[in-house]
């Protein structure tokens, strides 16, 4: 006989209650190791999706522009592609798509990915599963494919092309919905929307043949990093510049293809000049409508400014050539006035005037006669004549004259006025830039190399972009589901431990007796503690192994959950169990420490009991005045989480978890100290025998209230959480619209409807939003957004003081106006939607956001709103930030009441060709709510789960009950009581023990989701929430009644006889 | 030899402290039995565990040997009741999940000698007529067998005090007969000093000492 023998029939002679200890120290591992489980699985599926889809792209080099595709020579492995977004229509059914990723490729593509011949070719297009299947697409179906047409010349510049923004092409669908046609650079969870088109056949019906906007990037070892390489072979053509040799009046001519230098490149081409020693001159060249002097006009004339010998002294003077000063009849001294285009960012063309005195009059010849000193227009440099002039702005032929064309035909774009450089720039510089060229003297062959190096390609807009390495850190999730598992499973987790605990108590009480032999036999209290706890530890190891069988099957059934009952809380089904190491050994450890502590906590009662006591079956309480120390700082605690939430001060989460678990604690052990203390003495009657019974043994009440408490407080407060269909988020605007291609005519006026052709609708008005594409960072998306889609609207939509907020800085009563103030550190004001900034974004009110260097400051949050996507800031930081960044693409529709429906389906079918798509806003805030309350019942299973825990604990403890005092309810049977008194007896005992646990979770979670529920709204579902207790309730008196029958069938007569 | 001098217990109840011993002493020596009689509550019991250094007494002392076992820390205490107690009880207390050789051999766990329990133990269950029973669990034996198994387990450290609480009182005439004559053959042969606490005047007669307590006090039992 040794000690591991006792063990072993220790273990063995109480199975039943070391297999009740057992499962619920496997339950708790289980539940720890699945929820990590969970979380580590969904950012495993998330990595999975990135690297799978992206094959062997490591990075990209990538414009927002178009370049040359022999660049991609430069980087091994690469391809050069082609990504767009696009519009997608089947022709036969006239099935839309938007928002489709367009990717044109070729052989290249394919031997890169390591799939040689596995390429489209000719008409030919692939399409991914998922876009086949919305479109009910087959091979050898039509399909229309629309895309924004490439402009080198901005659209929002005078000679943009703004009524020709998009390009149809038509193709034949080759295959559809194959296995291996899911490349995307796009993180995304849900299925890959994209068409896969020849690279030749897009280059060429884009007018790009020979260029590319993206390539490929495989990974090398052992090379320079990527920027630096990119540096080292970029040419200017990639950037969108050029060098001209000028032989008259003998210099370069540093041009853009986009007609305007932009701020970055002209800083890069002073600085390479300097380093050279060579000299500059900026020139920026415009259209003027008119050049009028008294009552004489010349049409549609070149003016140039600039500081040359050409241009004059006075800010407000005016070179003339004397073809011009002739044709004005102008002479020095005389007024003059330019009347011109702007195109302004209201997106209307503004025809102004500028006054000017003439202060010279030169001959047209020599350096004023140069035509180099215009950049070339589309549509205006290469016409032969005035009249084939075909800009994108409106021309009145009928006013050249033939002296016109007879200058265009002679001096074709040579200037027929000078200005001042500075006074040009005020009239006529933009966003993109404020020159038209720059000239540097002399020509130096050594010049190109220099402005090369001197800028950064990425000012230029050509980026490298560690996309695998990007996409692989998004994938680690904008919601830790590891983290929210755990902390719902928590109070799973703390059921299960408390089943531990009970179990473990009964069967210690049920061996009192046989402690208080061995303490008689010898064995002293540590002794006997260390035997139980070597039992402990035994049962706790071995429900730890069994517990990581069930983590894994724990893990699997709540991605089963994911990919189906509850897909609406993440959008994909590909999600799949990633049997992790380091979760399951997190839920190991934490099961087996956690069960050893149980159990430990149970034992610790024992040492107090002499040896004598222990075999009358004694056992002592604790000592009232720690508990009720303890649960006052607990309670005090869980005040000040609750008011730091309150005060925004705490993250909610926290708060509520924080506040949960402290108050839940506090109200245990104060109704521990109430029920030591004899609480219940006052009560008469049938059910005061079994109240009295709730004190007889309060560590056990107290237990069984805790399983009720602890998933009550977990249901409730969920129920508090959800959210119903509140319109409070849509600014009062019943439709949104989102557009493929950017709208750049403004809708609100009657130019702009009739430049876009949308029919007369009475009573809609647009707000339109310029919008930087970016990541998605609403619920939608489970990936990090890293760099989340950005939203400017319009200065009036600020002022309107539409949709509410959860919270601003200061004290501003429209906190939409924050978006305009300067921040002293240089910082952006920036507004998102609460939820958003909280779960996706993980800021606060006051945090900074930093996206490609620039600060974003987190200055108000907008409550529960349709912006939950995206970041919002001001139209002016918008242009300055992203001056590239072309028209609208976001729009919020006002429509008459009863049309709502018409609207949307008119302007869709007006806009088609924009990939306009209108939806009610109602049904995007629905798309929100349904993903939280997708969670939400997630999470709530999880506490229903732990409410059939409670009420498997309220079960044993009734039957233990019952059968401990069998002798006590045989005596009442003996001296009358019938079956149905001890009936009401047990079961008064059971429905107490349930009713305080309701109340105790109940009360805690609305204490401690009060921060998050006052943060939206102060709305409580308190209909659904009453009934939701109620069933809670019915159905633990349903359970205990039932263990009750269960209990008093067996003849209680028996237990008199052997007294 | 036993000493119990002036031994009062007392226990604070929400009346008053009830006072269970009064001045007890008595005195016994090495292989000397002795039977304690009284009435229900009179105090027996607490007076037999206080001898065996399960409770300690409210005044006066207990020492076997010139050794006042309450005076040693608990681990000693425990030490003490494992190598110099040996205890009887009415419900004779076998462990369940043990078999008859193995309850036997309960004590010898915490031993601090190595000496060879499991042929000591095998001997005592032949001295009281269980050798063919040692892998019987307590379920299968009758009563008197239980406690016979019990006597063993008492004896198995060769303690110099015997403590039987009724040891009889639940056995029936013949088997309550053959556990008085081994308590007494038993502890005789291995010089014990034995105390017997009984209802039973049969079993207190086979006693040379016998007292009673009553109103607290010990008292020479009456002929």
């Amino acid at each position: 006989m040794r000690i591991y023998t006792l063990l072993e029939r220790n273990l063995a002679w109480y199975w039943r209650t070391n297999v009740a200890v057992l499962l619920g120290v496997a339950t708790a591992t289980g539940v720890l190791g699945g929820a990590a489980l969970v979380g580590e699985s969904v950012r495993a599926s998330l990595r999975d999706l990135v690297i799978e889809r992206l094959g062997n792209t490591d990075s990209i080099v990538t414009r927002a522009g178009f370049f040359r595709e022999e660049l991609a020579a430069a980087f091994q492995p690469a391809a050069p592609i082609i990504v767009m977004d696009g519009v997608v229509e089947h022709e036969a059914s006239g099935m839309r798509a938007t928002g489709v990723q367009i990717y044109g490729l070729d052989e290249r593509f394919a031997r890169f990915q390591g799939q040689p011949g596995d390429a489209p070719r000719g008409r030919e297009v692939w399409l991914s599963a998922a876009l086949a299947r919305e479109l009910g697409a087959k091979a050898g179906d039509e399909v229309l494919l629309r895309v924004a047409k490439p402009s080198a010349i901005p659209l929002e510049s005078l000679h943009g092309r703004k009524d020709d923004v998009g390009r149809t092409i038509r193709l034949t669908v080759g295959q559809a919905g194959e296995p291996l046609r899911e490349f995307s650079l796009r993180p995304q969870q849900g299925d890959v929307r994209a068409m896969y088109v020849p690279l030749e056949r897009l280059q060429r019906d884009l007018n790009q043949a020979g260029k590319i906007n993206t390539i490929l990037v495989g990974r090398t070892s052992g090379e320079a990093p990527l920027e630096q390489r990119l540096k080292q072979r970029y040419t200017l053509a990639d950037v969108g510049l050029r060098l001209r040799v000028l032989e008259r009046p003998g210099c370069l001519s540093l041009e853009s293809s986009s007609a305007a230098i932009s701020d970055a490149a002209a800083a890069a081409a002073f600085s390479a000049a300097r380093s050279l020693g060579l000299s500059t001159q900026p020139v920026l060249t415009y259209l003027a409508n008119s050049i009028r002097v008294g009552k004489r006009e010349i049409p549609y004339s070149v003016v140039t400014a600039l500081d040359s010998r050409l241009a004059p002294a006075g800010e407000d003077g005016i070179t003339l050539n004397d073809w011009a000063a002739r044709e004005l009849a102008a002479k020095v001294g005389d007024r003059a006035a330019l009347e011109y285009y702007v195109w302004r960012s209201d997106a209307r063309l503004h025809t102004e005037t500028a006054q000017f005195r003439v202060e010279r009059i030169v001959p047209l010849a020599g350096d004023a006669d140069d035509p180099g000193l215009a950049p070339d227009y589309p549509g205006i440099t290469e016409s032969k004549s005035l009249r084939d002039w075909d800009p994108p702005f409106p021309l009145d032929m009928s006013r050249i004259r033939p002296a016109d064309e007879q200058y265009w035909d002679r001096y074709r774009t040579a200037p027929k006025a000078f200005v001042r450089l500075a006074r040009g720039r005020a009239l006529w510089g933009t966003r993109f830039g404020s020159l038209t060229s720059i000239r540097i003297f002399p020509p130096s062959a050594a010049y190109d190399a220099a402005l090369r190096a001197a800028l950064d390609p990425a000012q230029a807009g050509l980026m490298a972009i560690p996309v695998r390495a990007q996409s692989l850190e998004a994938a680690q999730g904008a919601t830790d589901f590891g983290e929210y598992f755990v902390y719902f499973s928590f109070f799973l987790m703390v059921s299960a431990l408390l089943l531990t605990g009970l179990f473990f108590r009964l069967g210690i009480e049920q061996r009192t007796r046989e402690i208080g032999v061995l303490r008689a036999l010898g064995f002293s209290a540590v002794k006997i503690r260390s035997i139980f706890m070597l039992e402990g530890a035994v049962l706790a190891v071995a429900g730890t192994a069994m517990g990581v069988g069930a983590a894994l099957a724990y893990g699997a059934i709540i991605l089963l959950g994911l990919r189906s009952w509850w897909i609406g809380a993440v959008g994909t089904r590909l999600l799949s169990l990633h049997a992790s190491i380091p979760s399951l050994a997190i839920g190991a450890a934490a099961g087996t420490i956690t069960g050893l502590g149980s159990v430990a906590w149970t034992l610790r009662g024992l040492q107090p009991v002499t040896p004598r006591g222990l075999l009358a079956g004694e056992r002592k309480n604790g000592r009232l005045r720690w508990r009720w120390m303890a649960g006052t700082v607990a309670a005090v605690f869980a005040a000040a989480l609750v008011v730091a939430a309150l005060n925004g001060r705490l993250d909610q989460a926290a708060g509520f978890f924080g506040a949960g678990a402290l108050l839940l604690t506090a109200a245990l052990l104060f109704q521990s100290v109430w029920l030591h203390a004899r609480g219940l003495r006052g009560i008469v009657g049938l059910v005061t025998l079994g109240l009295r019974s709730v004190q007889y043994r309060p560590g056990r009440s107290i237990l069984c209230i805790a399983l009720i408490a602890s998933a009550t407080f977990v249901i409730a407060s969920l129920e508090a959480f959800r959210q119903d269909g509140s319109s409070a988020g849509t600014g009062g605007f019943p439709l949104l619209a989102n557009a493929e291609l950017p709208l750049i005519h403004n809708p609100n006026t009657a130019a702009g409807r009739a430049a876009l052709n949308i029919p007369p609708l009475e009573g809609v008005r647009f707000v339109p939003f310029r919008v930087r594409p970016g990541d998605d960072a609403s619920c939608l998306n489970l990936y990090q957004p890293r760099n989340p889609r950005i939203l400017a609207p319009p200065p009036a939509f600020l002022r309107d003081a539409r949709f509410a907020f959860q919270g601003a800085l200061g004290s501003a009563t429209n906190p939409w106006l924050l978006l305009e103030s300067k921040l002293a550190d240089g910082a952006v004001p920036a507004i998102a939607d609460a939820n958003s900034l909280e779960y996706s974004l993980h800021r606060k009110l006051g945090e900074e956001f930093e996206l490609a260097g620039v600060r974003y400051r987190m200055v108000a949050a907008l409550q529960d709103s349709v912006f939950q996507g995206e970041l919002i800031v001001s139209e002016q930081n918008f242009l300055r930030l992203f001056p590239d960044s072309q028209g609208y693409r976001f729009f919020l529709l006002n429509a008459p009441p009863g049309k709502v429906g018409e609207v949307a389906r008119t302007l869709s079918a007006a806009l088609s060709d924009y990939g306009f798509d209108v939806q009610p806003t109602a049904a995007l805030l629905d798309s929100f709510h349904k993903v939280e309350n997708t969670y939400l019942s997630t999470f709530r299973a999880l506490g229903g789960l732990g409410l059939v825990l409670g009420t498997v604990g309220l079960a044993a403890l009734l039957m233990r009950n019952v059968l401990e005092r069998r002798r006590e309810l045989a005596l009442l049977r003996a001296v009358g009581y019938r079956r149905q008194h001890l009936f009401a007896i047990v079961l008064a005992e059971n429905a107490f023990l349930l009713s305080m646990g309701l109340a105790t979770g109940a009360v805690c979670a609305a204490l401690a989701a009060a921060p998050a529920v006052a943060a939206r709204g102060g709305h409580v579902p308190v209909a659904s929430l009453g009934v939701l207790l109620a069933l809670v309730a019915a159905t633990g008196i349903v359970s205990s009644a039932i263990a009750t029958a269960v209990a008093l069938r067996s003849g209680l007569l028996g237990a008199l006889r052997s007294e | 030899m036993l000493e119990i001098s002036n031994v009062g217990k007392r226990y604070p109840t929400p009346r008053g402290p009830l006072t269970v011993l009064s001045d007890v002493s008595l005195s016994l020596n090495r292989g000397e039995a002795a039977a304690i009689m009284g009435p229900s509550g009179s105090g027996k019991s607490t007076l037999l565990y206080i001898a065996g250094g399960l409770e300690p007494p409210s005044s006066g002392t207990v020492t076997l040997d010139r050794v006042n076992p309450y005076e040693a820390p608990e681990k000693e205490l425990a030490a003490f009741r494992n190598q110099s107690v040996g205890f009887v009880f009415q419900d004779h207390c076998l462990l369940p999940q043990c078999s008859v050789l193995e309850n036997v051999l309960v004590p010898t766990l915490v031993a601090d000698d190595r000496a060879d329990y499991p042929a000591r133990a095998r001997e005592l269950l032949r001295q009281v007529r269980l050798e063919d029973r040692l892998d019987h669990r307590p379920a299968e034996l009758s009563g008197g067998e239980k406690q016979r198994v019990a006597l063993a387990r008492a004896l198995i450290r060769q303690p110099r005090l015997l403590l039987a609480d009724e040891p009889t009182g639940n056995l029936d005439e013949a088997s309550a007969e053959m556990v008085a004559s081994l308590l007494l053959e038993l502890s005789g042969g291995q010089e014990t000093i034995l105390i017997v606490v009984t209802h039973n005047p049969a079993l207190a007669a086979r006693f040379p000492k016998r007292y009673e307590l009553r109103h607290a006090n010990l008292h020479p039992a009456r002929a």
